[in-house]
């Protein structure tokens, strides 16, 4: 009995592995060129904040190998990428608000050539004073929007009446995605101005309105698909000024296109994520627990709104990450600056929120000389009472006490907590720390209408199923596990399901591949068209066989049972096709429950929410900063995981992205808004030797979702790379020990080495 | 006699190309003639590892496999080679390589962009390695980023080749591809492509009358920072002599007190020969670059380069080195510490190349180097610190003490080492002189590290000297 073990729930390699491995996975730039293609490269300003006073392409267009120069004069309707809001031109006429922003496109004979050629741009400027630092902005008040204020209770009063009060501010930093693959697009021209997009993005739909808007042009003339990425992790899901180019280009030449961006020019054009500064006042008791806190959130969107507003909104909507905080208020500022638009970043501002209330319950327990994970304890939401969140929804799938006691058996953390505090009492320059946070983070868009998915399934007659869906692989296995549930929903071995590359034209409409929910959404879209084949083909069997029970047929095995009576699928199918019944289905799904009002920021944003903890330990070098993650133990709620070793593969994955934004990942401006950190060698990602020494982790084993999400299973794609906190916290509890827990640390995120260094010179008072 | 074509192996095959364009990498070449999409382009600066691809060459007979960045390697230095891209490890049934099985096995892939590079990696650190240990691993993969995995999954994969027989394919067919690799004629090459013209003499004297000629062409040997020019940017080379193909100059010789090698010695094989003599000479060569980096890279290189941040230098500046210069007509020896001029200049005169670089072995010394960095692999230097002292009856008798990443060159550290001089041998001496940092040294703020963190760090690391040469241990994390 082949199938006797459900394919869903059975850890199968990703479904591109074998092709991975050996070459033979295509990626965009990989798609043979059809004749004649031409290859792009982008001219970009020199300049944070200027006037654009000429610019001269004379050179340019007199470079070896150049067919075509494109400017915002060649764009024939809408001269912005702005998914939401205007504010990203693709070619800006009079001035410049970023270092980086593109000016001007080439085509040439060659990639090689392109490059070349733009460089020979003269551009005059006249200075305009850059503003880089949230600091300045929030200085010079230049915000994106008002600022937004949320208040639950009366917070100041709570805080009035405290025992204890404490003040403080904080900061955490930006991040490059450093996707492997970077930003690239093969544009194609066809009849009747229509035009094939092939584009590494995680957002095919947007991509093909945007350039239909830009060309004048129909949303039916352009059609974008997408076999899979190498990467996105949020810094494809806008972005969208490569593939804008690029059509552009094509438009203009007639000529297929292919733009591929050197690294360095993607790191320096595209947004990266949102850094985030913190002021607080929280009141609190004796036990640490939080009476009263108000907040304010200012964050660096860059130069234009971009997707910032739903970001900084996501922040205010996990300050309380597992917190029940019953009198809060949050100020938001939306910063605009003179650098590249912040964007989408998995986390998508939830994780900024969390880690500003993380810093506070840490600076909490420090100051009442408290281990921290008994003070966040004794704050995480209620079962059946504190379980109702800032914005009003009750929380009904709590399972944070749960894995909390199971981590910290799992993780023996008291045992090593005390036994870390001898540690350091005898060892002078290596110090160690440990840590254990929590994580909550809801899941939907927070957008509701984008929480809608649709789907295409064909059988063909040779009984193989083919099918599409709006989701794009960027590596997360969404391909794998949808093809999962289709085979599991047919009976069928996991080999008879091929899923093939992402089309606007099979599918329309869709939303991004974003906010963890591609599975969610798109899998039940899936086997939404699937049960539409099946009533169809049970409708079939039973009037043609007799069928009169109310029996529901079993697909299995290759076979459909009606109780005793058994139809093999592949004959069946072929019976079916011959008597004229449908084989072939679309499907669609949109996330039911969800609501939310974004002026009174309350409702039900959140179908459900994913949980989690991670206990990390840290050594420290007092003398140069640098640390090494030891050990981390980790219980995730995956809920019924679909495909164990691809959520393994989120949850690993995820904690060492989030370690990377929390340590060693610095994006470095200069006071003149030039991004300073914009390749391998200056701007580093994890590596090897970062992966924690010790890295036990458990898929959560009593997981399953309250809700009817696909096979009750949880996502994990972002909500794994908040675990990584425990890092930071692990890091700041060993400088801590430098004064033998006397004083709290001043720390801020990234802990680079650096800034290791320092905080633990300012313990020690010896400030240079 | 001269070749204006290069030979390599590829599938078995010997493929010629007349007159390569010598600024193409070997990347672009494998990806737009050859048409294999498999490697990947991440970075154009030999900085991710996705572009990697694996060399064989002949060396007595021996078939060596080493793991290279095709995104920085020129394509005239593919001759005489063996060429293996990840397309070609299955064998003849199409079946996985025992590399690509374990990757498969352990989910080493999600978005898989990274994987081709990894895979070859792997392929390398198999086909050089019987028993995996951790260490092994950690070295193998150094240079391959990935942004999906965490890496736990690869590394699962690589330590489950541990004690693996090798059997794969290139094994079966050894002899035939040793047999190949003979056949491809051992000529000087010279290439002129459209007035850009590359070198490959393979003796010295051949080397000289090309210098005479053209002084001003690059000399390249590993190529890991002048192939930068090109991928970052866009300049053209006009000429390049390749000095790897002369034998002469790939040595490491050892006399009774002095360790002499060769300019075209790559660090990877020196890091192996030194860690007998200086360990942390090793650990700080551990974290020179990447493997990929390291397996072409050479110390000549280091030096002639002359950056702020490049890692031998502030050791080779403790040791006393020497570095030994080829004229068109004669010799030359340099006391390392008079060597550089200023900001990645150098004594190096037009028509000069560096023959060798010579390190004096003295035991009585005690020597100590520390890399920080903001990354443990493959990470720019933010201070390497490196000291070598002689106590005698608790007196400080000499001190040479010598940083990278403090000023505009690798520098000793004058104030501090006079300081030092016939001092106690004692926390109160090192806690006092440390101080004299600023005298030494005026750092700068940049993206890599602030100059009040720079400071601070080389005060502790001499500190840290102090503490571990007292202590009899050694106080590091890593």
């Amino acid at each position: 009995m082949r199938n006797e073990k459900l394919i869903k729930e059975q850890s199968i390699p990703h479904d591109s592995a074998t092709k991975h491995v050996s070459g033979f996975a295509n990626y965009t730039d990989d798609i043979s060129e059809p004749l004649n293609t031409l290859h792009g490269a982008i001219g970009w300003s020199k300049k944070a904040h200027a006037k654009i006073k000429k610019i001269d392409l004379k050179d340019v267009k007199k470079s070896e190998g150049v067919i075509s120069v494109i400017t915002y004069n060649d764009i024939p309707g809408r001269n912005d990428v702005g998914p939401v809001f205007d504010g990203d031109p693709i070619f800006p006429k009079t001035k410049v608000e970023y270092f980086g922003q593109p000016l001007f496109a080439v085509a040439a004979t060659s990639t090689e050539l392109a490059r070349k050629a733009v460089l020979k741009a003269k551009v005059t400027y006249q200075d305009l004073t850059p503003i880089v630092t949230i600091e300045e902005a929030l200085k010079k008040n230049n915000l994106l929007f008002d600022p937004r204020i949320i208040k639950k209770g009366d917070p100041q009063n709570k805080i009035n009446k405290s025992k204890n009060k404490l003040k403080g501010s904080f900061n955490t930093g930006s991040q490059e995605h450093f996707y492997l693959e970077g930003q690239v697009c093969l544009v194609v021209p066809k009849e009747d101005n229509n035009l094939l997009v092939y584009s590494s993005t995680q957002h095919p739909s947007e991509t093909q309105q945007i350039i239909a808007k830009m060309l004048k042009q129909k949303s039916n003339s352009i059609t974008v698909m997408v076999r899979r990425i190498g990467g996105g992790f949020g810094g494809k899901e806008t972005n969208f000024m490569t593939s804008a180019i690029c059509a552009m280009l094509s438009h203009k030449t007639k000529h297929p296109i292919k733009l591929r961006l050197d690294r360095d020019d993607d790191i320096i054009i595209t947004g990266k994520r949102h850094d985030f500064y913190s002021e607080y006042e929280v009141g609190f008791n004796n036990d640490g627990k939080i009476n009263g806190l108000k907040i304010k959130l200012a964050s660096r969107c860059g130069m234009s709104p971009d997707l910032s507003y739903a970001i900084n909104e996501r922040a205010l909507l996990h300050i309380d990450n597992a917190y029940y905080l019953s009198d809060l208020e949050v100020k938001n500022y939306l910063c605009k600056t003179n650098t590249s638009s912040s964007t989408a970043f998995r986390g998508f501002g939830g994780n900024q929120g969390m880690m500003a209330i993380e810093n506070i319950i840490d600076n909490v327990a420090r100051f009442l000389k408290k281990d921290p994970s008994d003070v966040r304890k004794i704050n995480f939401y209620g079962q059946n009472k504190r379980n109702i969140t800032h914005y009003g929804m009750k929380i009904n799938d709590n399972v944070i006490q749960d894995i909390f006691k199971s981590l910290l058996i799992k993780s023996n953390y008291k045992k090593r907590y005390k036994k870390i505090r001898n540690f350091n009492l005898k060892n002078k320059f290596k110090k160690k720390g440990i840590a254990l946070t929590p994580v909550k983070f809801g899941i939907s868009f927070t957008t509701i209408h984008l929480n809608q998915a649709g789907a295409l399934v064909h059988i063909y007659t040779d009984g193989s199923i083919h099918l599409n869906h709006g989701g794009i692989e960027m590596g997360q296995g969404t391909h794998t596990k949808i093809a999962q549930l289709v085979a599991n929903s047919f009976g069928l071995p996991f080999e008879k399901v091929q899923i093939s590359s992402t089309n606007t034209s099979k599918v329309p409409n869709t939303s991004a591949s974003a906010a963890s929910s591609t599975t969610d959404l798109n899998g039940a879209a899936t086997l939404n068209a699937a049960l539409k084949i099946k009533l169809n083909l049970n409708n079939f069997i039973k009037k043609k066989y007799n069928i009169f029970s109310k029996i529901e047929p079993i697909y299995k095995n290759e076979n459909i049972y009606f109780g005793n009576r058994s139809f093999n699928f592949k004959k069946i199918i072929q019976e079916a096709y011959l008597n004229r019944i449908s084989l072939f289905s679309s499907g669609f799904y949109s996330t039911p429950k969800i609501n939310f009002d974004k002026k009174k920021f309350k409702g039900r944003p959140f179908y459900y929410f994913c949980y989690g903890a991670a206990v990390t330990e840290v050594t420290i070098d007092t003398l140069t900063g640098e640390n090494i993650v030891d050990r981390v133990d980790i219980v995730h709620d995956a809920g019924n995981a679909i495909n164990p070793a691809l959520e393994l593969g989120q949850i690993e994955g995820g904690f060492v992205q989030g370690q990377g934004w929390l340590t060693m990942e610095e994006v470095v401006w200069d006071k003149y808004g030039k991004l300073k950190t914009f390749s391998p060698s200056t701007y580093k990602i994890p590596a090897i030797s970062d992966t924690p020494k010790e890295f036990n982790v458990e898929i959560f084993k009593k997981g399953s979702n309250v809700e009817n999400v696909v096979n009750k299973q949880k996502t994990t794609g972002e909500p794994p790379l908040m675990l990584a906190m425990s890092v930071f916290f692990a890091i700041k509890d060993a400088i801590a020990s430098v004064s033998n827990y006397e004083k709290t640390p001043e720390l801020d995120a990234p802990a680079t080495p650096e800034k290791i260094l320092l905080s633990v010179n300012k313990i020690k008072n010896l400030i240079l | 006699m001269v070749s204006n074509t290069i030979q390599f192996l590829f599938k078995n095959k010997i493929y010629k190309v007349k007159n390569p364009d010598p600024n193409e990498t070997i990347l672009n070449y494998v990806r737009d003639d050859l048409k294999k999409t498999g490697t990947k382009e991440g970075c154009a600066e030999g900085g991710c590892g996705a572009c990697t691809i694996v060399l064989g060459e002949l060396n007595k007979n021996k078939l060596i496999y080493k793991a290279i960045n095709a995104c920085i390697s020129f394509l005239p230095t593919l001759n005489g080679k063996q060429l293996i891209l990840v397309e070609d490890l299955t064998d003849e049934n199409n079946k996985l390589h025992p590399v690509q099985d374990a990757m498969v096995k352990f989910h080493g892939s999600q978005c898989g962009f990274c994987t081709p590079g990894f895979t070859m990696s792997l392929f390398s650190m198999y086909k050089n390695y019987t028993s995996i240990t951790n260490e092994i691993v950690d070295e193998a993969l150094s240079g391959n980023l990935c942004r999906c995995t965490g890496y736990r999954p690869i590394i699962d994969a690589a330590k489950s080749l541990n004690n693996k027989k090798d059997q794969d394919k290139f094994k079966k067919n050894e002899n035939k591809i040793i047999n190949l690799l003979k056949k491809i004629k051992n000529t000087d090459v010279e290439i002129n492509n459209r007035g850009k013209m590359y070198f490959a003499p393979k003796t010295i004297a051949n080397l000289k009358k090309i210098l005479k000629k053209y002084p001003n062409a690059k000399i390249l040997s590993g190529g890991t920072d002048l192939s930068l020019e090109v991928t970052k940017l866009r300049k053209q080379l006009k000429t390049i002599i390749s000095i790897n193909y002369i034998k002469k100059l790939n040595f490491i010789k050892k006399s009774k007190n002095t360790i002499e090698i060769g300019a075209t010695t790559s660090l990877f094989d020196f890091q192996n020969f030194i860690k007998e003599y200086f360990v942390d000479f090793y650990d700080v060569l551990k974290r020179y670059g990447s493997l990929q980096i390291r397996n072409v890279g050479t110390i000549a290189g280091n030096i002639a380069t002359a950056s702020p941040i490049g890692d031998t230098l502030p050791i080779l500046l403790t040791l006393d080195a020497k570095v030994l210069v080829q004229g068109i007509n004669k010799k030359k020896i340099f006391p390392l510490n008079e060597f550089f001029i200023s900001y990645r200049k150098t004594k190096l005169k037009k028509g000069e190349f560096i023959y060798s670089i010579k390190i004096p072995i003295n035991k009585e010394n005690i020597f100590k180097a520390y890399k920080i960095s903001k990354r443990f692999d493959d990470d720019i230097s933010s201070v390497c610190g490196s000291f070598s002292f002689l106590i005698k009856k608790n007196k400080i008798t000499k001190a040479v003490i010598a940083y990278g990443g403090m000023s505009e060159i690798p520098k000793r550290a004058m104030a501090i080492e006079k300081k030092l001089k016939n001092s106690d041998f004692s926390e109160n001496t090192f806690s006092e002189v440390v101080n004299l940092i600023n005298k030494d040294f005026s750092p700068i703020d940049d993206m890599r590290a602030s100059r009040n963190y720079r400071l601070s760090v080389a005060k502790n690391l001499l500190l840290k000297a102090f503490h571990e040469i007292n202590n009899k241990k050694i106080i590091r994390i890593n």
